[in-house]
């Protein structure tokens, strides 16, 4: 049976997903060989796939564009209550978030799955943005690391990128009481103990506040939606599409088999 | 440019140290503007209205190419005052256009924080030899182009992104779509040059004006190395669809919007045209009582001089 994954395509980066995914499905072998790649444009495509990739890109303008081509509900529905699972790379981490701080005027429409509040252009405008080095212990248990030892460094791309500053407690949220916390899946150090150096010496940390002295929250989990500050989409390298992609043959594939 | 002497390297390093400023970053941007809409606004009012309708970046500008063409004289950077106005208005990229060659507007700019600066021939050139040398900026630049040979020299000279020409302010969109046909005739040919060997790749590299490296690497690719937007004449969402589907990975309109009767709903339009730039029923849907579009001026009528297509080296 075929495992369809698509990529919203609605503004950005969402070739070089597909691009990514593709490679990706052929190294995990016989155990992605089924995989079909779409882009996604509408709902109809939408309800088709099961597992969806939000990439990179202007997350105003997806958001504005899914709400005009009716697709804000229908990503809703596949996110929190079909809970498939989904990846948000920059801007998509912003449509998973539950809150963005620093929107536009007026804010904007959230898809929402990940009980965290992101700050969007964290590091400020594009002179800013940059590439450097991430630890992703994640990486460790993706197939081809043999599950042992430290796995060699991430290039993270940082293109005016949005980070995560803070962990909602989703207590009190009745739709879905059943929820895990949000797991922390990568951090960037120094960086934010280096924007708060005058509060470092307050090292109380209110509950659901990122501790200050962990860095910058670049990459969560949260049940089925994962997302990341970053942009693997922009590298050669396919160790995060091939993590992802396995979990979600394993997910989706142990309901049919 | 040829960070490697083998063209340009799109994707991230695969590791070492600290942060830096690389090609990649400077080209990612624009991988992230792709299928969106980049709108020519000139006040905060007019930023605001183009971020609501789903622009990805705005061109921050003083006057719209079709109003610098009416007005004539010398056309220039805006003032920083514009610039930091419309910046503090929206949240999406803001790019500002500088005049062909001129490296101390640049520095302007790039001191303003702008996201991206169009070295642009819609202003009046600075330098009638050289343009600016990008690869010394941390701002990445996007350059207009005619051809292939165009596209690749501003490349080679750190372009981070291209867009076609077209004749901006006219609202006829003719232009932009003979120099995307000829930016695809070209690759076309280099793909030619690449099947009979090296020779003809340098052979024609000379032909066209441009680095053999950069050449080989785009007939290896089959498209430009760096994201390729249409840009010059672009004043309908069907206008937007058709230079989509001529391969473009993006669209801006200039005087299109704001030259138009329903500014707002006309950039909707487009934005949802180039989204679903393969879907006719959306584009019939999108494409139905817009008002009046810009008047525009027909091309053809243009004499040589009057185009500002020319501009450039």
């Amino acid at each position: 049976m075929t495992l369809t994954v698509g990529v919203l395509a609605l503004q950005g980066g969402f070739y070089e997903h597909i691009n990514l995914l593709r490679k990706a499905s052929r190294q995990l072998g016989p155990r992605g060989q089924d995989t079909k790649l779409i882009e996604v444009r509408n709902s109809t495509e939408l309800s088709t796939c099961d597992a969806l990739v939000i990439p990179g890109g202007e997350s105003t303008t997806m958001a504005l564009v899914a709400a005009q081509s009716g697709l804000l509900e229908p990503l809703r529905k596949f996110v929190k209550v079909d809970k498939k699972p989904v990846w948000g790379t920059c801007a998509g981490l912003i449509l998973l978030a539950e809150a963005a701080n620093d929107t536009k005027k007026g804010g904007q429409e959230l898809v929402g799955g990940l009980a965290v509040r992101v700050h969007r252009n964290h590091f400020g405008r594009q002179v800013e943005s940059f590439i450097t080095d991430l630890s992703l212990p994640f990486l460790a248990s993706s197939p081809g690391q043999n599950g042992s030892g430290t796995p060699a460094p991430y290039s993270g791309v940082f293109i005016r990128a949005p980070i995560v500053e803070a962990l909602l407690t989703s207590e009190g949220s009745p739709d879905s009481p059943e929820r895990s916390p949000v797991e922390i899946m990568g951090v960037l150090p120094g960086r934010r103990t280096k924007a708060t150096a005058a509060s470092t010496t307050a090292p109380d940390t209110k509950p659901g506040e990122v501790p200050k002295d962990l860095g910058d929250v670049i990459a969560v989990r949260q049940d089925n939606v994962f997302g990341t500050s970053f942009h693997p989409e922009l590298t050669d390298d396919t160790r995060i599409h091939v993590w992802w992609l396995d979990q979600v043959v394993e997910r989706v594939g142990g309901q049919w088999r | 440019m040829g960070e490697n002497g083998d063209g340009i390297n799109l994707a991230a390093p695969a590791t070492n140290g600290a942060s830096k400023k690389t090609f990649a970053v400077k080209a990612g941007l624009a991988q992230m503007l792709k299928g969106g809409v980049i709108m020519d606004v000139t006040d905060a009012v007019q930023a605001r209205i183009a971020e609501e309708a789903g622009a990805c970046a705005v061109m921050a500008l003083e006057r719209v190419p079709a109003d610098i063409r009416r007005d004539g004289g010398v056309a220039r950077m805006s003032d920083p005052d514009k610039i930091k106005e419309i910046q503090a208005a929206v949240s999406i990229p803001v790019m500002a256009k500088a005049r062909i060659g001129h490296f101390v507007e640049c520095q302007i700019l790039e001191a303003l924080a702008v996201d991206y600066i169009d070295e642009s021939e819609v202003l009046t050139p600075a330098d009638n030899m050289f343009h600016v040398e990008k690869s010394d900026f941390n701002v990445p630049f996007v350059c207009g182009c005619r051809n292939l040979g165009e596209a690749l020299r501003r490349i080679a000279e750190g372009a981070a992104m291209i867009r076609t020409k077209g004749e901006a302010g006219t609202g006829d969109v003719v232009e932009a779509v003979k120099h995307m046909r000829t930016v695809k005739r070209d690759i076309a040919q280099a793909q030619a040059a690449l099947a009979e060997g090296e020779t003809s790749v340098r052979q024609l590299a000379r032909e066209l004006g441009c680095d053999a490296a950069l050449l080989k690497q785009t007939a290896e690719l089959g498209r430009l190395p760096v994201v390729n937007f249409a840009a010059g004449g672009v004043a309908t969402p069907a206008d937007a669809a058709l230079m989509m589907q001529l391969g473009c990975d993006g669209v801006f309109v200039g005087s299109g919007i704001f030259k138009s009767g329903d500014a707002t709903k006309r950039a909707k339009a487009i934005v949802q045209a180039v989204t679903h730039f393969k879907d006719a029923k959306v584009l019939a849907e999108v494409s139905t009582g817009l008002g009046e579009a810009m008047v525009g001026i027909n091309c053809d009528k243009m004499k040589p001089e009057e185009k500002m297509a020319g501009r450039g080296w």
